[in-house]
């Protein structure tokens, strides 16, 4: 054969059906590696944050200086992060039904958890949006792939349906074109699994550390009340 | 936290990751591109389908030995008019010299004819005149074969042309032989029944004769594949496939010089032991 037949002739020389599925997989496979990008970033900063959190709680700070702290690196327009936002809100909570003096303690208890429960929400949440698009990419892009191949195999053999002797060379180029699409789904989806499962573990141990800190901080304010109140 | 990474994230970290995205997909293209004119074009050769239950060897050695026969043909003509070109311009190179002489001792003689009587120059003059005739009539000469040559040349040239016309009709031909040889090997396949005693690795070698009808006339096992049940199944198999009568369409000079006598490899290659 004369001309060289490489990814790129079979890219460009295929039918536009082809084209068109090659296309949308090509701008899938980016949209999810941007998510990646991203959420690599996000999860990365939420894990350090988590750490450097528990160290000062755990340096045994008194709990209003470190509100306070905090405060004041809100104010220097660093964004609060996981911990400290759960921390903060349940914290804030505790100060102002103690200050109204006459609240049970208990229902102080109460208040505080549940705020501090929307505030893990609201950090789990921001943790694992998304992950979902990551998921449907890694499970449907070869499919979509699979379609792009039938497709392409089908107009070689209806192109092999022409011809009086068939020989391989009528069919190669069709199968290769058609294969061609199903090695592009494949690209898109296999990094969009590895970091899904990657990331939903993470989530889980970062969520999992949330959990336990909210747990951990009930516990020091139901010792706070029952000492002082 | 470093303030490095801090920045990186400015905006949810949207903006760096669809950027990294994209480099990464350029990055990929690139390297298919590099990949693709760096890797020879030997990867992709395209070989005939080599997996057939039987094979013919029979390539049409007669149809090559002529196509080699006529390049040779050609080869010597080209040459044998390079060399008549390199002669007819030394022929040419000595007649400039000579009338060159001719001119030069014309001159030194008309000098020693001024020295001589008037009388005499008159008669010089004539004589010259006389000579120039002659040379006159020689030129002529000269041009009319140069004119035989040039038509010869002209005659070697169109040959030249309807032989590479020829050439070019072989390789049609070739085709024809092609399509040709794969019918009667589709058609003795399905004819073929093998024996239980056939094995992978077996070869029988059969020289079958036929005639323009497409019906065989003789059938020679030229080979043995060793088992005798073999030998017979695959002559079967050629006397039951046999008239191909699709060799009835074509031309009887092609017909002749690759289908009068064939050569087929009988070789059962999808056995399971």
């Amino acid at each position: 054969m004369g001309e060289q037949l490489g990814p790129m002739q079979l890219i460009f020389g295929a039918s536009l059906e082809v084209q068109i599925v090659i296309f949308i997989l090509i701008a899938l496979s980016i949209v999810s590696w941007g998510i990646i990008v991203q959420r690599y970033l996000v999860l990365s900063t939420a894990e350090k944050s988590v750490h450097n959190f528990e160290e000062r709680f755990w340096s045994g700070i008194d709990l209003g200086l470190l509100y306070k702290e905090g405060s004041q690196m809100q104010e220097e327009g660093v964004a609060m992060a996981g911990m400290e936002n759960i921390f903060r809100v349940g914290f804030k909570e505790f100060m102002r039904l103690r200050q109204q003096g006459n609240v049970d303690g208990e229902a102080v208890m109460e208040g505080a958890q549940r705020a501090m429960r929307v505030a893990y929400s609201r950090e789990e949440e921001k943790l694992e949006r998304h992950l979902a698009f990551l998921a449907t990419v890694g499970s449907v892009s070869p499919y979509i792939g699979l379609f792009g191949t039938v497709i392409g195999i089908m107009n070689a053999f209806i192109g092999l349906a022409s011809q009086t002797q068939a020989t391989l060379q009528v069919v190669a180029p069709g199968i290769a074109e058609a294969l061609i699409v199903t090695a592009i789904g494949l690209f898109a989806a296999i990094p969009a699994v590895v970091a899904y499962n990657r990331y939903s573990s993470k989530v889980d141990s970062v969520t999992g550390s949330y959990i336990t800190f909210t747990d951990e901080f009930s516990s020091i304010l139901h010792r706070q009340i029952h000492t002082t109140g | 936290m470093h303030s490095g990474l801090r920045y990186l994230i400015g905006f949810n970290g949207y903006p760096f990751s669809a950027v990294a995205a994209v480099v990464l997909h350029c990055l990929v293209l690139g390297f298919i591109l590099y990949w693709n004119t760096a890797s020879d074009s030997s990867e992709f050769d395209l070989v005939q389908p080599t997996v057939i239950k039987s094979l013919f060897i029979d390539e049409n050695p007669q149809l090559r030995e002529r196509r080699r026969l006529e390049r040779q043909q050609i080869q010597r003509q080209q040459e044998e008019e390079q060399r008549r070109l390199q002669e007819q311009q030394r022929q040419q190179e000595e007649e400039q010299q000579r009338q060159e002489e001719e001119r030069q001792r014309q001159a030194e003689e008309e000098r020693q004819r001024q020295q001589l009587l008037e009388q005499q120059r008159q008669q010089e003059l004539r004589d010259q005149a006389e000579r120039e005739r002659l040379e006159e009539e020689r030129r002529r000469q000269e041009e009319l074969a140069e004119q035989q040559r040039r038509q010869q040349q002209q005659e070697a040239e169109r040959a030249r042309l309807a032989e590479e016309a020829a050439a070019a009709a072989a390789r049609t031909e070739f085709e024809v032989v092609q399509s040709g040889v794969a019918l009667i090997q589709q058609f003795i396949e399905e004819a073929w029944n093998r024996p239980p005693s056939a094995r992978n690795g077996m070869r029988a070698v059969l020289r079958i004769g036929m005639l323009p009808t497409g019906e065989v006339t003789d059938v020679m096992v030229v080979e043995s594949s060793g088992d005798a049940p073999f030998d017979r199944a695959a002559t079967n198999a050629v006397y039951s496939a046999q008239p191909f009568s699709e060799l009835q369409q074509m031309p009887i000079n092609i017909f002749n010089d690759n289908f009068r006598t064939l050569t087929l490899i009988f070789q059962p290659e999808d056995l399971l032991n």
